[in-house]
Formats: structure tokens, sequence, C-alpha cells
């Protein structure tokens, strides 16, 4: 047994080293039903982000399952920088012939195009949304060893004294900086936001090391955190709790009805022939509704909530309406 | 002992011969890999995950890590060989360790830097093994503030690049301040001088700058009459390394793991950065610093040893608090996870076999490469008995083809040409290149830092002084821009060192 896994590996490798010499991917077998995807003919799937993040994971666990679903090569191709924009940019300016599509995340791929200074060149019309995968909610966390017991104390040492405590964002406009932006628009608690731009590892550092006051950061970021003791998650913003944090009251138990989060779907360019559009769209949900991937996004603390294309739509098109209300308050003045 | 004793178990569990081969697999496709042009240990790991998806997580790790060392490996034979280097932290290994293979010593600093690698890889891994925990807290400890300040300190290392003229290299350095500027501001999101155009969106790419400056600069000074460009294909014996670049070595290697150790504990902070910071230590402090941009065996020991004891230290904080430090660490987090492993300390607590089994097979990993690499070095150096104009069109293809495979954009290799031309136009004006490439990368990482701190402090630039780390570090950079003024004295000869 241990020798066929050896001489396949040992095949895998040549062929993977013969794949990157000459950039085709000849015999690759298929049951391509119909014209699309076409036998031999790869697709791309872009990821935005760099590898190792959640985005890039998420990719790579739906890959090879799309792989078998659409029966031709998926290839994930990391494009990461400036928040998403350069890889939604590409996305966007591919030929819409179901050979390009890529993962959409917001707030980034939403809000991107509505802040004129970053002179995106998409807007949510670029885009066709093929299935969303997964919400991960924005939680609120303090130090272990901070006074605040509940998210109401918190919030209102916050408004008693504005801008006191720092909170970390992974970024300007980013998820954690829309949530803050909420929390301080519906109950007036400020928080100094310092904006760690390389991403959520970045901003958890920074937090252990006590070097900023409170964590803004996703389900997926503190579960781990959260077992070992080394952060207090006061407050989760989504409508039911956390799963893998099932003692932490949700903002509406406590008193606040706020939801935020970060949400990862797939899209193509716009104008994906029907037939292409179908065919994506039933193979994404195969894979990302697969048990096995269920439950690998389960043990990184993500909780599959899966939607069609037209359900990802409609709620890219509300989550827009939102944004756009707080876009002032979370837009650079300086 | 307890420790021990797990570690032994680690290496029992890591010991089966499939594993080894897989580690070997993953030694030899990382090597090739790296070797192919412009694919560094991030993609080079990320394209090879696929390979290991069926195997076991002891197996998939084990392999990943081979890939990764092997990559960084590969990355260093071309940065000697071929002047072009695969990656980030290998560019500045080009100065020293082409200017080797053109004198007929390739051999001796492709073993060096393998050696090195190892040297420095192992120490950091026994870091790993013996104080992980109160390691990665150290690490900690530098936040936003004192990132700042140790990067003062690197900036303030310019002088030590100097040469003949602070001021040209004063110049260098503001000129790669500026290049990094370039691109999406990292924190208002705003555009920087990227004239409209996409491309430029995320900055110019890093190894097509240096690919440029470096290395097609020098292709394009070469004259016809000119003796520096002829390389001289080694003899046998000169494939080993002489007793004399054994022993002045030594402390270059001692002074790169222990730059790249403690660099490699900070979240955050880039293996190039390391290498980068070890190079310009020996320029300061090696008893050859003179000889360094000449072939000198320093400027490639220090670096590459540096760069690897950064990529073993950087697991620490991995392993104790579940943080990436740098990207290729990302990419096996990513591989880790794909496994079902969540790294972390609950990593040693629930699934304390693999973890011990990972670690051994990272002292594992190190010593195959170097069984590996250090027979094949002949091999390797054979490339240079093509007939020179051959080689030299050989560099070129293959400059251009690395600086298009870094995004598989055309115009990575304009960007190359571009700063080609910069180089040679700079090599006239006799303004040193290594400033420009000190501040180019540690750049992004300053004004990140200090906005961060900042906007931690709310604007109160106190936030330096206050914190006694970032203090003391201020205090370290301030001095080294002074010592220039101190050694006055000197015999003059000391002081003059052409830069390359």
């Amino acid at each position: 047994m241990p020798r066929t896994r050896i001489a396949a590996t040992a095949f895998a490798a040549a062929a993977l080293i013969a794949l990157t010499a000459c950039g085709s991917n000849a015999g690759v077998s298929g049951s391509a039903g119909g014209d699309f995807p076409k036998k031999g003919k790869s697709i791309e799937l872009i990821v935005s982000f760099s590898s190792g993040g959640a985005v890039d994971t998420a990719a790579r666990l739906v890959q090879p399952i799309l792989e078998k679903e659409l029966g031709t090569n998926v290839e994930v191709v990391n494009k990461p920088g400036a928040g998403g924009q350069i890889g939604y940019t590409q996305l966007t300016s591919a030929k819409p012939d179901g050979y390009t599509i890529g993962a959409t995340g917001s707030p980034s791929v939403v809000v991107s195009p509505l802040d004129p200074a970053r002179g995106a060149k998409y807007t949510r019309s670029s885009f066709q949304p093929l299935g969303r995968q997964v919400i991960d909610p924005t939680v609120i966390a303090v130090q272990p060893d901070s006074p605040y017991k509940t998210l109401k104390e918190l919030l209102d040492a916050a408004k008693a004294k504005p801008k006191s405590m720092t909170a970390s964002t992974t970024g300007l406009q980013t998820g954690e900086h829309f949530a803050l932006a909420q929390i301080q628009e519906d109950t007036g608690a400020e928080f100094a936001p310092v904006h760690f731009s390389e991403g959520a590892s970045q901003a958890t550092t920074a937090f252990l090391g006590r070097h900023v006051d409170i964590l803004v950061a996703n389900v997926s970021d503190v579960t781990d955190l959260s077992k070992q003791g080394k952060a207090r998650v006061l407050g989760v913003m989504s409508a039911e709790r956390a799963p893998s944090l099932p003692d932490v009251p949700t903002f509406k138990e406590s008193g606040y009805d706020l939801e935020a989060g970060t949400v990862r779907g797939y899209s193509a360019p716009a104008g994906l022939p029907d037939a292409v559009a179908k065919k994506l769209e039933a193979a994404l949900q195969k894979a990302i509704e697969d048990p096995a991937v269920v439950q690998k996004m389960k043990d990184l603390g993500l909780q599959t909530s899966y939607m069609s294309a037209a359900d990802y739509a409609k709620f890219w098109a509300g989550q827009e309406e939102d944004f756009k209300k707080v876009l002032p308050m979370v837009q650079k003045k300086d | 002992m307890d420790t021990l004793n797990e570690l032994i178990g680690g290496f029992a569990a890591a010991m089966t011969w499939q594993n080894l081969i897989f580690a070997f697999l993953g030694c030899l496709l990382g090597t090739i890999i790296g070797v192919l042009p412009g694919i560094g240990p991030v993609a080079g790991v990320a394209l090879l995950i696929p390979l290991t998806m069926n195997l076991d997580a002891t197996g998939a790790i084990i392999m990943l890590c081979a890939i990764f060392y092997g990559t960084a490996y590969g990355g260093t034979i071309t940065s000697v060989l071929l002047n072009t280097p695969g990656e980030a932290a290998s560019a500045i290994t080009t100065i020293d360790g082409y200017a080797m293979t053109k004198i007929g010593k390739a051999g001796a600093a492709l073993t060096i830097a393998a050696v090195g690698s190892f040297v420095g890889g192992t120490i950091a891994t026994v870091g790993l093994v013996a104080a992980a925990k109160p390691l990665g807290e150290m690490g900690l400890l530098v936040g936003p503030p004192e990132f700042f300040a140790l990067m003062v300190v690197g900036i303030s290392l310019l002088v030590a690049l100097a040469g003949k003229s602070m001021v040209k290299a004063v110049m260098s350095g503001a000129l790669g301040l500026l290049i990094s500027m370039v691109g999406i501001d990292p924190v208002a999101g705003a555009p920087r001088f990227t004239f409209g155009s996409d491309n430029l969106l995320d900055g110019v790419s890093f190894v097509a700058v240096i690919v440029g400056v470096f290395g097609l600069s020098e292709i394009l000074s070469y004259r016809k009459d000119s003796a520096t460009s002829v390389v001289h294909a080694p003899g046998l014996r000169s494939l080993l390394p002489n007793r004399s670049e054994w022993r002045r070595s030594a402390p270059s290697m001692a002074r790169g793991t222990g730059i790249g150790f403690g660099l490699g504990l900070i979240p955050g902070m880039t293996g190039s950065v390391s290498s980068l910071l070890a190079y310009v230590a020996e320029k300061k402090f090696s008893k050859h610093r003179n000889e360094l941009g000449h072939g000198a065996i320093e400027g490639v020991a220090g670096p590459e040893t540096a760069n690897n004891a950064h990529a073993n230290a950087a697991l620490i904080p991995l392993f104790t608090l579940g943080i990436p430090a740098s990207p290729t660490i990302a990419v096996l987090m990513g591989a880790f996870l794909q496994q079902g492993l969540v790294p972390g300390p609950t990593l040693f607590t629930e699934h304390s076999e693999v973890a011990w089994a990972i670690i051994a097979s990272l002292f594992i990993g190190n010593l195959l490469l170097l069984l590996l690499n250090v027979p094949l070095v002949g091999l390797w150096t054979s490339i240079l008995r093509v007939p020179a104009p051959i080689l030299t069109a050989l560099i070129l293809l293959f400059m251009v083809i690395g600086a298009y495979t870094i995004n598989f954009n055309v115009f990575d290799v304009f960007v190359m040409i571009g700063f080609g031309l910069l180089g040679l136009a700079l090599r006239y004006l006799d303004i040193p290149l290594a400033p420009m490439v000190l501040t180019l990368v540690l750049g992004p990482l300053m004004e990140r830092s200090l906005r961060e701190s900042l906007e931690i402090s709310q604007g109160d630039f106190g936030v330096f002084l206050n914190r006694p780390i970032a203090a003391v570090l201020i205090g370290v950079g301030v001095l080294i821009v002074l010592s220039p003024l101190l050694k006055l004295r000197k015999p003059k000869a000391l002081i003059e060192d052409p830069e390359t």
C-alpha cells in the first residue's frame, strides 16, 4: 500500500514538473457532458488574498470536489494585494466564459468600488455571483484580565470615555472596521481603531502582546484563543450563537441589535452564458455542501452557510445598501 | 527530560522509511522548483501542496517542510551561479555569491551556503525544542512601536553600506524608500505613484527590481574588452571551500544565526530583512569587510545562515501562538489546516505525536538538504562550463522568465528591464546599490509599523520614547548613524570600501 502511494506521489511529482515546465494541462480525463468545460482546459479560481488565509483555505478545500464535478482541472491562483482589489480587478476583466472564477469576500468586494478614492475599475454589476459558502461573524474580545466582564460594561465604558481604548481591525474599511462603525452609530461607544493592514494574524499578535486593548476579529480567528484562555470574547455579532463559541452571547442577547461579519462566496465575471453558469453553480453547491468539506470548515471555526447564486446576488445588493450608510464613518479623513 | 523523550518519540515516528523518502523527494523537488526562475519558497510550497494531499498528516507535513527548505536553497543556487535570485531572501547573496562565481569559487560559495543553511536551521530548531514558549512570548514584546524602532536601527545601518560617499549612499537609500512607496497606501487604500496603472497597485515587485538592479545592470555594463564578463568554471579542487574559507565563514554563520533567529521570532518580519541585515552586519563587523562585494565568503555565509535560521525560528510563533510569522509559514499553516491540524499550543496537547514528528522532521530535512546538495554542487556548477557568450544569453533568458513568472505578468519584465537601466546609470554615477535595496525592503515595514504605532498612541510620537525597548532601539540607531563621526581618525584605507 505505501509503495503504491509513493509511486503515485512520484508520478504526480513528475507530472507536476512537466506541467510547470510546459504550462499545459494535457492528460486530464473528464466526463464533460456538453460544451463546458472543454476537456483538458483548466479553470482558474482566483483567490484575491494570500495563500494560507481563510479565503484561500476554503477555496483549496472545495477545489478537488469542483474538479470532480466539472471533470477538469481547477487551479487556485493567489492574486493578493490592495485588500483584494487586485484579484477582483483581474477576475472582472477576465473573459466571462466560465474558465475564470474567483472567491469573493465581503466587505472587501462590496466596499472597494463604493469609495471613489480607491479607483476600483469594477462595480457590483461586474460580478456574477455563483454561490455563498460561509459567514464568519465578527466578535469583540478583551484581554483575559480585563475589568470588563460583559459587552454592556465594555460599551458603556467606551461611551463614557470615547477613544480611550484601542481596537484592532484588519485594515481600513474591512469587516472589523465596519463593525466598529456600526457599534459607534448604534450605541455611541467609540474605540480608537488601529488598522493592521497585513491581516488577522498581525492584529492577533498585537493583541496577545497587549499592544492593543480590544480584539475585533472573526469567530474563526478567536476560537482557538478563547479555548486557551488568551482572550475573553464578550459578544458575537450574529443572529445566533456561534457553534464554536457556545458560551458567548450574541449582541442581540446583550441588547444591541447588530450583526456584522465576513461573508465569502464565489463569483464569475458578469455575462456568463446561462448553461455555463448553471453548471458552475451546481458544482459549487456540491463542493460547498460536501460533508467532508463542511466538517473541515467547522474544525476551523467556520460555519458553512450556502446560498444559491440568485440569493447570494440579493444578499450582496442588501449588503451594499447597509455599507453605504456607514461608509462616511470609515473613510480616512486626514 | 520529558521534552527529550517526546523528541525521541518524534524521531521514531518521523524516521519511517516512507517518511524519509517523502522528505528526500520534497528536498529534491523543492530544489528543482527553487532553481526554476521566479518561483520562490512561497509559490513553490503552494504549488506542491496538492502532492501531499493524499498522504497522512505526518508524511504530508514532513514533505512540505522539506520542499520549503529545498526551494529556499534552490533560490540560492541561481543567485550564486546566475546572478538571478529565486526569491527575495537570497537577493543579497547575489552580490558576493556571483562575485565568487566570477573568480571561479562558485563551488565553495554553494557549499558554504548549504552548510550555513544547515547550521542556522538546526540551531533555530534546537531553540524551538528547548524554549519555544518563552521565545514565542518574547516575540510578542515587539509591538508596532518596537517594530518601528527596529526598522530605524536597520535603516541606520545604511551608514555601513556607504563606501566612499555618505551623500551618495543616502541618495541611494532615499531612492529605495521612494520606490517602496509605489502602490496602494496600506492604510488609507489610496493609490500612490501608480500613474493610473493597475499593474502598479501592488507596488513594483521586489524580485524584479533586484534582478534588474543587480543582475541585468551587471550584464549591461560588460564591455567587449572587460575582464569582468568572463566567468571561470571552477576546477574540481575549488568545488569545496578551502581551510581559510571555512575559518572565515564560522563567525559569519554565528552572526547570521543570531540575527536570523532573533528576527524570525518577531511576527511580521520577513526573511529578506534577516538576510539583508546579516549582510550589513558582515559589512560592519567582519574582519574582511573590505573584501565584501568582491567575492568574500562572508557575504554568502552570513545572509544564507540568517535566512534559514529565520525560516526555522519563524515556526516558533506558529507552534506556540498559532500565528504565521511570514508568508511561507502562512502557506505551511494552510497545509496544516487542510490536514485538520490547527497550529498553536493546542497542537501539542491534541496532536502531540504529530507535533513532535514534525519537529523531528525539521532536523531531518535540514540534514537531508545538506547531504543532497553538497554532492550536487559539482553538477550545478558545471553549468558554468557553457561558453561565456552563450551563458550570458542564458542568464538573460533566465532573468526574463524569472521576472515573468513572479506574477505571470509581462509588466514585471519591463520593471526588471527598467531597473536594469537604472542600475546601470547608478553604476556609472558611482552610487552604491545596496542602500537602495535595504530601504526598499525595510520601507514598507517601517511605514506600516509607524502608522500602527501612531494609531495606538493616537498621534503621540512619545510612544517611541516612553516604551523602554523602543527607546533603547532608537538610541542604538542614533549611535550607529553617529558612529562614522566618531571614527574619523581611522586610517583612510580602512574606511575606503568600494561598493559594487
